[in-house]
């Protein structure tokens, strides 16, 4: 933990060489994981990380330094050097640190930490003992539950004071079906800002059989057809294409300095007039929400698109600088050892009108994208892609053969434009999102929609 | 941090576990000093300067080894570490052994390798390179409209390990990387691509070799299109066949067959590639930056031969997964199984070589979406990717919007030729080196 007066003499040394802000970050990391792999328990770790980063800003400048070492001298030779490599610009009055102000928006009735790690494994037993008994198809099976508290606290030279407390757990199954040579696995993985009372409203026993069943269809599953065809997308983490093709261009990190495709398009029509979305880091116990950003702002819940037009870009302090804008509370980093940057948070499309099943039947031939695996995008041309871990065809309005081994591909703009139905079955889902500034988690969601073309990459010709 | 102190506290870290009740005990620790810039329109945007440092811990009670880390240098954080581990260890129900090891002839492991240049990394020279590489990407073609992305940075950082059978292990590395990103612009057809160099010594960077590959392979995609769908013979270029071979190794490691994750259990002897493809592991390779004499359990590495003429010729074994088998390790524990130095050996002929006698075909440049588009276990995958068209055979449209599809195990015995071009990408002990791999027929996902 370092001083008061250390935390102001490096703010004193920061801005005595013309920075308009300085900025110490202190951050305490605490973690325990427990992982089973084919019924036994193979990894329990344990951890506790602190390290502290000082960022300094003249303008769009930045010089960020960060040690784990908490020694004065240590700390003050990297403000010095931060500070001597600073832009020298007009500078900033320092103002007296304010009251600390602790916020969180984790929700916790029985803290994860404070659990034995023998109660962590007699959770994911039961998860194990189905997958090991379930079928003689499913020939291995994972599971492992991460938990950690993270408290972070920002000081800077307006005075500013806050320290953010998070508290999360992600559970993660895994069911590996095989026939012959051929592997196949399904995944489940949801997250939460919560406490030990959120996995046990978990329906952990329904979900791992479902896990198996789906990983037993897909072992069994012919290959995916190639080409653009219509492609139904189902609701909770099939949100990772908006995530993909839309959330990463909307960040100040592009935006700001024009390296997006939606560059100066706020007020127009980026997207079908049926899509609407929201960054809304705000909700209580959600798995990508915090109350307080990295940099201290106040988080918010922000309006992306309304009927198809663009509203808002998620803005950092520094793309706030360079788009002569303001920060919108989104500025997260994976640990110390990254400078902040413009992130997301729980971003999804907003439900719509149509239910799934009038939308499969709908729907006359095309593919179903029950469940989507990961995917990446280039925020400069919206080139994305992104895989389907669980796929059907459609044909003539209904859910048929599954299907394997699809990659959808695309470009963030036409896809976005292409959405021609939104069904009002909105779920979240949890993940992580690597950018910038690391890994943080993040929440992607989605009623279930249909893309009425997109290039399909599968193996088989149809 | 002082290297004697940081000795002395690992050791008492070891000592006190002893004293706790552990069987055995081992203290690592893991430092970074690093140094970057980054340079946007014309000055530096951002400096960062940093050092970190962590330990971690394991060690074994009632034959289980439980484990724990702290970046903290307190006798609070040596209690954290003991009691954590010691919890670990009442939950692990691992049936397999794992150990700490020390051969006794070789107890003192030091490797520190002196590199001079790298003194030459300093803030100035990094600024100096940063705002001539990018005022000169952007004077290289009119079609470049901007550089958005450049950072020149470089890290060092000591490893030590004390265990308490009596080992020491001591290694120094260092690396420095310079990487930028740029956007071209023709009409309303916007492209992004980069490139990285990375090296010992700064002076070794050529800003125009540098340039001129970035340049050529960021300039096609502004005339790229969609191809149809269907089978096309594939050459696939060397850094995005190491993108794709990379991403199928674990299947090589002996854990991975242990536990039923790799398709290549039982399989030594088996062919598993064409003839021409042979696949080896050079730690102290001399083309590499980074040499590796020992392995993370202490460990001496060795030279192999993985995929000899096709045939499948030795698993990758760290201390735990060949006591399973009653062997020795190949030096490939690092905190699991991994490899140091690879390389895939080049053949006699070039690309344009090859692709003459292909005639049409297709020339893969890059491959997108590793990390969810491929099934590693299967060797199912299918992948967002760039290329070029071979056409009368030579390269030439660019091709983008497309997806191949195939299978790992398939492809690797179709391959038709292995070409000359041999470059590398730095893995997590070291290096990949391959040259572009000519892969025979493969499926191609694009217009209808």
């Amino acid at each position: 933990m370092l001083s008061d007066r250390l935390i102001s003499d490096i703010i004193d040394c920061g801005m005595q060489s013309g920075a308009d802000l300085a900025e110490v970050f202190i951050e305490d990391f605490k973690y325990q994981n427990v992982g089973m792999l084919n019924g036994r328990v193979m990894k329990a770790d344990s951890g506790f990380d602190t390290g502290y980063g000082i960022r300094l800003m003249s303008g769009t400048n930045v010089v960020y330094v960060y040690s784990n070492d908490s020694d004065e001298e240590v700390l003050m030779n990297l403000t010095r050097e931060a500070a001597s490599a600073i832009k020298k610009g007009d500078g900033a009055k320092i103002k007296e640190i304010e009251d600390l102000c602790r916020t969180t928006l984790s929700d916790i009735k029985k803290h994860p930490l404070d659990l034995s790690k023998q109660e962590f494994v007699d959770y994911l037993k039961q998860a194990s003992s189905i997958m090991e008994n379930y079928d003689p198809a499913i020939t291995q099976s994972t599971c492992s539950l991460k938990t950690s508290t993270r408290i972070a606290r920002i000081i800077n030279s307006n005075g500013l004071n806050k320290e953010e407390e998070s508290t999360r757990i992600r559970l993660a199954i895994e069911a590996i079906a095989t026939k012959g040579n051929e592997k196949q696995s399904q995944r489940l993985a949801p997250g939460t800002l919560r406490g030990f009372e959120f996995l046990n409203e978990y329906p952990l026993l329904d979900k791992t059989r479902e896990c198996c069943d789906k990983a037993i269809r897909m072992v069994n599953a012919g290959y995916a057809p190639s080409g653009k065809m219509p492609v139904v997308i189902n609701n909770g983490f099939g949100g990772v294409i908006f995530h993909e093709a839309c959330g990463h261009a909307l960040e100040s990190t592009s935006v700001g300095i024009k390296n997006s495709y939606l560059t100066d398009k706020l007020g127009q029509q980026i997207a079908s007039p049926v899509v609407s979305a929201r960054d809304n880091a705000r909700i209580k116990g959600e798995w990508g929400s915090y109350a307080t950003d990295d940099e201290g702002h106040e988080s918010s819940d922000l309006l992306l698109i309304e009927n198809g037009i663009l509203k808002n870009y998620l803005i950092d302090e520094l793309g706030a600088r360079r788009m002569n804008s303001k920060a919108t509370g989104c500025s997260r980093r994976e640990s110390f050892a990254y400078a902040p940057t413009s992130r997301m948070s729980n971003t999804y499309i907003c439900a719509g009108n149509d239910t799934h099943d009038d939308i499969i039947a709908d729907t006359e031939y095309g593919l179903y994208a029950a469940s989507m695996g990961g995917g990446s995008v280039d925020p400069a041309t919206g080139e994305f892609n992104f895989a389907v871990d669980e796929g059907y065809m459609i044909r003539n309005g209904k859910i048929a053969e599954p299907v394997r081994g699809a990659t959808l591909i695309g470009k963030g703009g036409e896809v976005l434009m292409n959405i021609d139905k939104v069904g009002n079955d909105l779920e979240l889902s949890a993940g992580m999102c690597g950018s910038l500034s690391g890994n943080v988690p993040v929440t992607v969601g989605q009623p279930t929609i249909r893309v009425s073309s997109i290039i399909v990459g599968g193996r088989d010709a149809e | 941090m002082d290297l004697e102190y940081v000795e002395s506290f690992l050791k008492k870290i070891v000592d006190k576990a002893v004293e706790f009740g552990f069987e055995e005990a081992q203290a690592a620790y893991s430092a970074d000093s690093s140094m970057a810039i980054e340079i946007l329109f014309g000055e530096v945007s951002s400096f960062e300067n940093s050092t970190g440092r962590g330990i971690s811990f394991k060690a074994k009670m009632n034959g289980q080894m439980g484990r724990a880390h702290t970046t903290e240098f307190t006798d609070e954080a040596i209690d954290f570490l003991l009691n954590s581990a010691s919890d670990n260890c009442k939950v692990l129900d691992d049936e397999d052994p794992d150990f700490i090891y020390c051969d006794p002839e070789h107890s003192e492991l030091i490797y520190k390798p002196v590199n001079e240049a790298y003194g030459k990394n300093t803030y100035k020279r990094f600024v100096d390179l940063g705002l001539s590489l990018e005022k000169n990407l952007l004077k290289s073609s009119d079609k470049i409209a901007a550089v958005d992305y450049l950072r020149i940075s470089c890290s060092k950082g000591p490893d030590i390990l004390v265990n308490s059978k009596g080992l020491k292990v001591l290694k120094d590395s260092d690396i420095l990387t310079v990487v930028a990103g740029c956007r071209a612009l023709s009409g309303e057809v916007v492209k992004s691509g980069g490139d990285f160099w990375y090296g010992k010594d700064i002076d070794l960077f050529d800003e125009k070799a540098f340039i001129d590959r970035l340049t050529s392979k960021l300039l096609p995609k502004l005339e790229a299109k969609s191809i149809k769908s269907g089978p096309y013979e594939t050459i696939i270029e060397n850094e995005a066949f190491i993108s794709l071979f990379g991403s199928f190794l674990s299947n090589f490691y002996a854990y991975s067959m242990q536990k039923g994750l790799s398709l290549l259990n039982g399989r030594v002897g088996e062919k598993i590639a064409s003839d021409c493809f042979n696949f080896s592991e050079y730690p102290m390779y001399e083309k590499a930056y980074n040499k590796v004499p020992f392995d993370g359990e202490g460990v001496l590495t060795m030279d192999k031969d993985i995929i000899k003429d096709g045939v499948f010729t030795t698993a990758l074994y760290n201390l735990k997964s060949a006591y399973k088998e009653g062997c020795k390790s190949t030096g490939n524990g690092f905190g699991g199984t991994s490899v140091t130095n690879v390389v895939i050996k080049a053949g006699n002929r070039s690309v344009d070589e090859i692709a003459k006698d292909i005639g049409e075909g297709l020339f893969i440049t890059d491959v997108s979406g590793l990390h969810a588009g491929l099934n590693p276990i299967s060797g199912d995958f299918s992948l967002l990717s760039e290329g070029y068209l071979i056409k009368d055979g030579k390269v030439a449209d660019s091709v983008e919007q497309i997806t191949i599809a195939g299978n790992f195990y398939d492809i690797m015995l179709n391959v038709k030729e292995i070409a000359n071009d041999t470059r590398s990408l730095p893995n997590s002990n070291g290096e990949f080196f391959s040259p572009s791999v000519y892969v025979g027929q493969i499926n191609v996902s694009g217009e209808n």
